[in-house]
């Protein structure tokens, strides 16, 4: 349970050259929100589309599938989705709304989904989640400190940025630089201390780098409507895909990290408990049964 | 010997009110008093001093009926203090959320008199039809006001964004699909009412009627210098009455006038009938008028354009007037905005406006016709069911010496 349930894990990349030039991993996420617009399954996307300050995501509403890889590569820093969700069935006139979304913001829109305070008639609107793996985020700030500071780049000038292999990647247009992620730690914005949730455990299709090779994503796919789209686009050829490396860097890897993240969330929220603080979840390390199931 | 006729509260209306019918040896009414029974609304208290933005939202909540007419009074009220020209998409917006807004008003009142006028082997078609509207109209709404119940996005300056493309497209799409089933529905219901038999003259009164624009409102139309307003206690004859009565009396030129969709199509389409058939007639006529403006703005509409005014809120202490045809009739804000927060605020609300003249109107019928003519006016008191609950145990409301200020 510590990855969450699913119906089937697998290593996945997407079939579109183009994609796969411009995608972090293996464009699966761009490869989807398209396939799915293509097909009529959703008929609009919320993604973190390009804002007019570098490397700033702002969600977007995205009607075609150039506004979609427009938003494509994973940006490290938020992008509130969930907050343009209301707009793409309000103002935009979505009926079937896609979106991508971190883990935190995966169990917001299933909570809105649940609980419809203000959300009237959005629940039954999204179509398709996909939700990204997720060990930490950073505000804005302090990813533009960490880069120009420890790594001594301008920001304007890094073209892509990654997580692997315990080290923060800076590519610019001529170098690759690293920053342990150890020095990384502490520029993460709170709410990521008692997060829960690595690998979108509530979405429909969950999809990240670790666990697979390069140029190719792990792909959880989890709810009923997420195995019908995967399977569509697997059969349509918009996806291929093969089995997960079930061992030390796939699905164990997945599995150390999940476990890791929940436990240390747990134990920072078993402290913050302790010392009569609030926490956003019940969940702590004595929750019965299985505390590792915790979302 | 005349005996007294008490309804209380009168039954499928927004609110509380009763009517008290004097009548004779017959049953027939010689003199009808309708009054509001719910203790005074106080939002005009509350949104002073604060700054200008509170009142949209505050008073909007005035009614979970017609809050689409609160709000663009509001605003228009606020723009109009302000000195405000808002940019013309965002005046199509508005006029387009309006239109919708009436359809699903005037639908709603179908509902109520259903079972006044609908028999019973037509009663599943007539609300499926009236739910089939509603439904299509309050997307509009959604999509427009942000909001299906209080708008969020109607500000003041303009709105708060404009519809994509896809949206306009998508809406303009449904209402001209929407438009044979509306001219059914409209056929259906007005067919209803004459099926009823209501005997002829049934709520017919002389008094004069009170409407600003064919649909959406117009200040200029109202003329503040004609207006007056007296105290309950002075219009009902009755002293026990006009002491309970919650509501003050608006006059226009001294008289009580008659608002809504029958004044509206008399004032700008010609309409002469009278009386209860005519009300539900030019009611459910209106929603034709509504659904074509709605086609026409959406297919004007420049979803491109600025929806959103630049503007000043510090105010010159100008009178603000914001008028605004409800579904219910004229619904008049006004507003004095000086310093950034707003000095003066007052609602005329519609009902207010036809409750003196909607007493009147049961006379000369035997009283069993009185709910008739009651509902015929699509009463909606609830602009005055706002109380403070001074107990959540024993759910005391405002006392009465803190209503009668």
């Amino acid at each position: 349970m510590v990855l969450g349930t699913y119906k089937q894990v697998v290593t996945a990349r997407s079939t579109d050259k183009q994609i796969q030039k411009i995608a972090q991993d293996g464009g699966i996420a761009s490869a989807l929100l398209c396939f799915a617009l293509d097909e009529k399954i959703i008929d609009g996307a919320v993604v973190a589309g390009p804002s007019e300050v570098m490397w700033k995501p702002e969600p977007t509403v995205a009607l075609t599938s150039d506004e979609i890889l427009a938003a494509a590569g994973t940006k490290y820093t938020f992008s509130p989705n969930v907050w343009m969700l209301k707009q793409a069935v309000r103002q935009y006139g979505l009926e079937k709304v896609g979106t991508v979304a971190i883990p935190c913001q995966t169990m917001g829109i299933r909570k809105m989904q649940s609980y419809p305070f203000g959300v009237r008639f959005l629940a039954d609107k999204i179509a398709l989640l996909v939700g990204i793996f997720c060990m930490e985020n950073f505000p804005y700030e302090s990813l533009r400190t960490f880069i120009s500071e420890k790594a001594g780049v301008d920001f304007d000038l890094v073209e892509k940025m990654d997580i692997g292999k315990g080290k923060f990647w800076i590519h610019t247009q001529d170098q690759v630089l690293t920053i342990p992620l150890k020095e990384t730690h502490g520029y993460e914005q709170n709410g990521c201390k008692v997060c829960l949730d690595y690998v979108s455990e509530l979405s429909d299709i969950a999809t990240g780098s670790v666990g697979s090779p390069d140029g190719w994503s792990s792909v959880f796919v989890r709810t009923d409507g997420g195995d019908t789209i995967f399977k569509q686009a697997l059969e349509a050829g918009a996806i291929e895909a093969k089995a997960i490396n079930e061992g030390k860097f796939g699905l164990e890897m997945l599995t150390k990290l999940s476990t890791q993240k929940k436990e240390k969330a747990m134990k920072v929220i078993d402290e913050r408990k302790a010392m009569g603080l609030p926490v956003p979840f019940k969940a702590s390390s004595e929750k019965e049964g299985d505390p590792l199931a915790n979302v | 010997m005349s005996e007294k006729i008490v309804i209380s509260p009168t039954s499928r209306q927004e609110g509380h009110a009763e009517l008290v019918m004097e009548v004779d040896d017959e049953g027939i009414v010689t003199k009808g008093r309708y009054f509001s029974i719910t203790p005074v609304r106080g939002l005009e208290k509350l949104v002073t001093g604060k700054v200008p933005e509170t009142a949209p939202v505050m008073v909007q909540r005035i009614c979970g009926v017609c809050p689409i007419p609160h709000t663009l009074a509001s605003v228009e009220a606020m723009d109009d203090s302000l000195g405000i020209e808002i940019p013309k998409a965002a005046r199509q917006l508005r006029e387009l959320l309006l239109a919708a807004h009436h359809i699903n008003s005037h639908a709603i009142h179908q509902f109520l008199i259903a079972a006044d006028v609908v028999p019973e082997d037509l009663m599943v078609t007539a609300i499926n039809s009236v739910s089939e509207i509603r439904k299509t109209v309050q997307n509009v709404v959604d999509m427009v006001g942000g909001e299906g119940i209080h708008p969020s996005d109607v500000r003041i300056g303009g709105m708060a964004q404009n519809l994509s493309e896809v949206a306009r497209k998508r809406l303009y799409a449904r209402l001209k699909q929407l438009k044979p089933k509306l001219d059914a529905h409209v056929d259906l219901i007005i067919g209803l009412v004459a099926d009823k038999g209501f005997p002829e003259g049934l709520g017919v009164h002389n008094q004069e009627t009170l409407a600003t624009d064919v649909l959406y409102g117009d200040r200029t139309k109202f003329d503040l210098e004609r207006f007056t307003e007296i105290m309950p206690e002075s219009w009902y004859d009755d002293p026990e009455i006009g002491k309970r009565a919650c509501s003050t009396i608006p006059l226009y030129d001294g008289r009580n006038v008659e608002v809504g969709p029958r004044a509206r199509m008399v004032e700008f389409q010609g309409f002469k009938e009278k009386g209860v058939v005519a009300q539900h007639v030019a009611r459910a006529l209106e929603m034709k008028t509504a659904l074509s403006k709605a086609i026409d703005l959406l297919g004007e509409l420049d979803t491109s354009a600025s929806v959103m005014a630049d503007f000043d809120v510090t105010g010159t202490n100008k009178l603000g007037i914001g008028a605004i045809e409800g579904p219910r009739g004229m619904d008049v804000h006004m507003a004095q905005v000086a310093d950034g927060k707003t000095q003066f605020y007052s609602c005329l609300v519609p009902t207010t406006w036809n409750i003196p003249t909607m007493g009147q109107a049961t006379e000369g019928f035997h009283h069993e016709f009185g709910p008739h003519v009651i509902r015929a006016y699509d009463p909606c008191l609830s602009c005055a069911t706002h109380v403070i609950v001074l107990d959540d145990e024993d759910r005391s409301i405002l006392r009465n010496e803190m209503v009668r200020i």
